[in-house]
């Protein structure tokens, strides 16, 4: 494959005021909110139609698209029946008294600022049309397969079909009302739209944390507000919890629908911090990262690195095509010339990479490889 | 009582006529319920059995919750677009137009899922009431009589979280298709069984009796 040409460029321009862990530009992605330069020098982007950008080269998916398309069920929501927030409010965080310190938060920090969008307001919408920086953009998250990602939309917005896949969320763009499957990233036949052509969306990396560590990086951070226009109540995850985690989000808890995957080296809801790009895909197992700081595995026939970032408890994963070494300290990564640099800003090309619960990941990509 | 259509009015030699007639069962349930608003015990139970059943199918589809350690005024917040009374959120589920907040209680208000609610909870408690009639009164009746509070099950369980019946995280089954596409009948079964089992316990009401 070709890497993308400007991922260097582009974690270059965006400065030592962003957070680089939201910036990882996987095989398609780029920072969403980069002022643009990014966005131009690539020249890859692609629309169709009404419909969001898309990427020229494809993501990997676990089976043809129409066989995606028939092991699509419903959840029990009709179309919109869980509503997207399209006019998100934002207030400080000092007006967020509501979240409690270990509470999930799904972090995205700009040339503009930090956002944070809870999990406990997510899950009842699981899409959040935003505007970052004066770039439209979607947050999504989908509770069955704890994946939370940001999407470059353009100038359509997504919501909610109501299907699920691998029990995972497939929202649709009301432009042209294609199917994508939140975590494959990939337009599939649907029954709004039985021939879309088959692309990839332009992703951007969320950092999933909790808004201890999030409030405490990013102070100034703004915070989705509960005043969504909905009649909603984020007082209660219909689930379970994951402060303290339990219900549905307990390792060893079964998938609610059935699952693609077989595989069970982890336990289902085991967290991964995953990457895939058009050659294959890499798992790291969360607690192992966090516990070794660095590990190194193959993705395809490349070699990758992960990295454990500790002050958001999250890890990156970079393309390390010649095998070059590290050593991790105290949270800092040194290079073979002894050059201390921040997990998030190796000098090495970032893929993007995110949270998922372990049946999900290896269900939608079961050459996966796995590090533990 | 005068009542002409009551089964009162009939001969014991009727009976068996009655029982397969579904106008009869129909007269005499509707016989029972009269005698059971005339009286204040039934009428009690009645409205304990409508009010437990509402606030436990609130609760279950998710409208009614009660958080530990709540507090604070009442509160209401409305929904800006109040169309989504209107708007399906799952299987006979509709969307709120305002949360209401009382300490630890949350209410989310949607006229439908209320009025749905209500439809379902006096069915419970006219069986529950007519029930209560039958161990009452000389007369004894069948196991059928208990038939009335389990019909309200069914509908117990249709809560919904926003993918998949909650039910199933509770009891630990994986949802399929096909279970998925079944649960959309458990309001419409609860109704039909309701109606049904308060017609074979009203029939078993002699209001006379009472």
């Amino acid at each position: 494959m070709e890497r993308p040409v400007t991922r260097r460029t582009v974690l270059g321009s965006l400065g030592a005021t962003v957070l680089a862990g939201c910036t990882d530009s996987g095989t398609g992605g780029r920072d969403p909110v980069d002022g643009g330069s990014a966005g131009r020098s690539r020249g890859s982007a692609v629309t169709d139609g009404a419909g969001p950008p898309t990427t020229a080269e494809r993501l990997p998916l676990p089976m043809d698209p129409s066989s995606v398309r028939s092991e699509a069920v419903s959840g029990g929501p009709p179309k919109d029946g869980i509503p997207s927030i399209d006019d998100p409010k934002f207030v400080s965080a000092d007006d967020a008294p509501w979240l409690d310190q270990g509470d999930p938060v799904f972090g995205l920090a700009t040339d503009g600022g930090a956002k944070a969008y809870p999990q406990s307001i997510l899950v009842r919408h699981e899409v959040c049309n935003d505007v970052v920086d004066g770039q439209p953009v979607s947050v999504t998250y989908c509770p069955l397969t704890g994946t939370a990602m940001g999407f470059e939309r353009g100038e359509t917005t997504f919501g909610v079909s109501g299907r699920l896949v691998n029990n995972n969320l497939i929202m649709y763009d009301r432009g042209t009302e294609t199917w994508w499957p939140q975590v494959l990233a990939t337009a599939i036949p649907g029954p709004w739209n039985d021939s879309p052509a088959m692309r990839s969306l332009r992703e951007f990396r969320l950092v999933w944390t909790t808004w201890k560590r999030w409030s405490n990086r990013h102070p100034g951070t703004e915070v989705l507000s509960r005043d969504t226009g909905f009649a909603k109540n984020y007082n209660q995850d219909p689930y379970g919890s994951y402060n303290p985690r339990q219900g549905y989000y307990s390792p060893g808890s079964p998938p609610m629908f059935t699952s693609f995957s077989d595989d069970d080296r982890l336990t289902p809801k085991t967290v991964v911090l995953g990457t895939r790009t058009p050659d294959g895909a890499a798992a790291f197992e969360k607690d192992a990262l966090r516990e070794r700081g660095l590990v190194d595995g193959e993705l395809g026939e490349m070699a990758v690195l992960a990295v454990h970032e500790p002050d958001l408890d999250t890890g990156y994963v970079y393309r390390n095509p010649e095998g070059r070494r590290f050593d991790y300290r105290d949270g800092q990564v040194i290079d073979d010339s002894g050059t201390a640099h921040p997990p998030e800003e190796l000098p090495l090309d970032r893929t993007l990479a995110f949270d998922a619960m372990w049946f999900a990941w290896s269900g939608f990509y079961p050459e996966t490889t796995l590090y533990v | 009582m005068s009542d002409p259509t009551s089964p009162s009015t009939r001969s014991r030699a009727d009976d068996s006529e009655t029982t397969t007639d579904d106008s009869g069962a129909v007269a005499g349930t509707v016989a029972a319920l009269r005698a059971a608003a005339r009286r204040r015990d039934s009428t009690a139970v009645f409205i304990a059995g409508l009010a437990g059943y509402l606030v436990l199918y609130l609760a279950t589809v998710g409208d009614l919750s009660v958080i530990g350690g709540g507090g604070g005024p009442v509160t209401v917040r409305l929904a800006e677009d109040l169309s989504r009374a209107f708007a399906s959120t799952g299987f006979f589920r509709f969307g709120a137009v305002a949360v209401v907040s009382a300490g630890p209680v949350t209410y989310l208000l949607s006229p439908l899922n209320l009025l749905l609610a209500l439809f379902l909870a006096g069915l419970v408690g006219a069986n529950v009431a007519l029930t209560y009639l039958g161990l009452v009164q000389p007369r004894a009746c069948g196991l059928e009589s208990s038939t009335g509070i389990l019909a309200g099950v069914p509908a117990l369980l249709s809560g919904a979280a926003c993918c998949g019946p909650t039910v199933l995280l509770v009891i630990g089954v994986q949802a399929s298709a096909t279970l998925v596409t079944g649960f959309q009948l458990l309001v419409p079964v609860a109704v039909v069984m309701l109606v049904g089992s308060l017609l074979l316990v009203g029939r078993q009401v002699e209001p006379a009796l009472l």
